[in-house]
């Protein structure tokens, strides 16, 4: 063990607390195709997220012709829509969409 | 990303699109929410960027990605990921000189950057003669790492911020406000990580304040009081190291922000003609308190008079824009608007319907205005602040003219904001120890 040159040394605690581990759950399967699919776009109030996602489906619409689109909003950063009161549009619009692109803007 | 994960619990699949500066916070959002193979591509996108050539070229370059993220079938690992392995701490952490603890806590990023004290056994021990609570007294959990939030813990980094045990009870009601801050946008869980570099601003209230000597004269917010200094210290390295709040990670702040050192005043209750903070909060006067708000602005002037007019008109006219707004105000300029009939309340009313804007220049969207999105006039004014709660007035400062704003966010008027300071059996001798640590400069 080091000492400095007055014969110190010091013993430290970790001030790093503790954290239980999280259980891992694996993602969806996804589906095969996107073609004659119905696909979400998912935006959040930031300003890119919007126009980004604008873009995503005008470039999917021109590759996928049979796709159809479906658009929700949650303009409430860092908080999910299913603690909002729009908990119950969300969980429509998801039933009724195949897959979901999102954008935040950052 | 939690709305990803939301719509995949409900058995859809997702891709989310981030700003490739935004990778290592994609990844840890992924994770600490139980879903590490969540689907998400960078893009080149800049950040907020309303310019539609960036945007499409941006997109242009990675929609083959975003098609292959919905329909390329899932790994093994993407199916069934290896669980995490359990973290397993020591309490002793590391043995060596004062350089070779602070090279080895700095390299860790447990440290601000500054030199930290050690944090050994002994001076824990002294750290927790101020509290009651066993060291394993389990406060709660602090996001983002959801980390158990012990008395010692917060002992640990009281003592590396430069803390008297005095501070405890304050730095232990600081913890408890952010543990339940108010969730969602309001409260610690974006204004402790978002790219607004917004800091913890804690006012202090009631009696404590001078049994610890926490400054509100002269140079309150500037560096000299140990108490000012290493109350907001201790806490910051408590959202580091309890709360695992990484810069550039969870940390996603832009530009960073000088208070996120420290960021701590107390009332001057004795010169102010008004009830104080706490009890404008529904406190008692004998209460002591912690009061949180998250500011990421900081600037100062001086009245166009002495008077309640040149007094407010100035505190309107150079009020930045922000979500919440603290002022703090001399105990001169409160007795001058005390005398003309103002309270806390009156000042707040009279800010709230003087400070307008256009309906043009008003915030459409979080960051567009209606002016951007085509609607709004340039000559009807609205009340930028339409709720005079979302203005708080705190008496402090030393002799001089000058006028703090602290603004930027915080709680939604009537949600968690402030903390009863609950203090141990032994205060009284406590103070008395410790009480007479204060700076005594020398005259020349």
């Amino acid at each position: 063990m080091n000492v400095d040159k007055n014969g110190v040394t010091y013993e430290v605690l970790s001030p790093w607390a503790e954290a239980d581990p999280i259980p891992y759950r694996g993602i969806t399967p996804r589906i095969d195709r996107l073609e004659g699919r119905k696909i979400g776009l998912l935006r959040n109030p930031k300003r890119a997220a919007e126009p980004v996602l604008k873009v995503v489906e005008d470039r999917l619409k021109k590759k996928f012709p049979k796709a159809s689109f479906s658009w929700f909003a949650n303009l409430k950063p860092n908080e999910r829509a299913i603690a909002q009161d729009i908990k119950d549009d969300f969980e429509k619009w998801v039933t009724g969409v195949d897959a979901v692109i999102t954008a935040y803007g950052d | 990303m939690y709305d990803a994960i939301s719509i995949e619990e409900r058995n859809k699949p997702t891709v989310s699109l981030v700003n490739e500066g935004f990778f290592n916070d994609a990844e840890s959002a992924s994770r600490s929410q139980g879903m590490p193979a969540l689907r998400y591509i960078t893009t080149k996108v800049p950040c907020e960027s309303s310019i539609i050539a960036d945007i499409e070229a941006g997109v242009d370059e990675v929609i083959d990605k975003i098609i292959t993220a919905l329909t390329k079938p899932l790994t093994a690992e993407e199916k069934v990921p290896k669980p995490k392995e359990t973290e397993k701490p020591q309490r002793i952490i590391f043995k060596g000189t004062l350089e070779e603890v602070n090279c080895f806590f700095y390299q860790r990023g447990w440290t601000d950057g500054l030199p930290i004290i050690p944090p050994t056994e002994e001076a824990v021990k002294e750290m927790m003669t101020g509290t009651d609570y066993p060291p394993d007294h389990l406060l709660g959990k602090l996001q983002s790492r959801n980390g158990k939030t012990t008395i010692e813990k917060i002992a640990i980094n009281a003592v590396m911020a430069g803390c008297l045990p005095t501070y405890m009870p304050v730095l232990i009601a600081g913890t408890i406000n952010l543990i339940e801050s108010e969730p969602g946008f309001s409260g610690y869980t974006t204004f402790g990580f978002s790219t607004g570099s917004w800091a913890p601003f804690w006012s202090i209230n009631g009696p404590i304040r001078n049994e610890i000597n926490v400054n509100n004269s002269s140079g309150a917010f500037s560096p000299g009081n140990i108490a000012n200094a290493t109350i907001g210290r201790a806490i910051g390295l408590i959202v580091k190291n309890i709360g695992g709040v990484r810069k550039g990670i969870e940390d996603m702040g832009t530009m960073g922000d000088p208070m996120k050192y420290t960021c701590v005043i107390s009332e001057n209750e004795e010169a102010s003609p008004w009830e104080p903070l706490h009890v404008e909060l529904g406190y008692k006067k004998e209460d002591s308190t912690i009061t949180l708000s998250f500011p990421n602005c900081y600037c100062q002037h001086i009245p166009y008079s002495a008077d309640a007019d040149g007094i407010l008109r100035s505190i309107v006219d150079n009020m930045p824009r922000g979500m919440r707004y603290n002022i703090v105000i001399t105990p001169t300029h409160a007795k001058n608007l005390f005398r003309e009939g103002y309270d806390k309340a009156k000042v707040k009313k009279y800010i709230a319907e003087h400070k307008l804007v256009t309906t043009a220049r008003m915030q459409a969207m979080l960051v567009t205005t209606a002016r951007q999105t085509g609607k709004g006039s340039e000559t009807e004014f609205v009340q930028l602040i339409e709720d005079p709660r979302f203005i708080r007035v705190i008496v402090g400062g030393g002799p001089g003219a000058f006028i703090a704003h602290l603004v930027g966010g915080g709680a939604t008027p009537g949600k968690k904001e402030i903390q009863k300071i609950e203090l141990p059996k032994n205060w009284a001798k406590l103070v008395a120890k410790y009480k007479n640590i204060v700076p005594n400069y020398a005259k020349y």
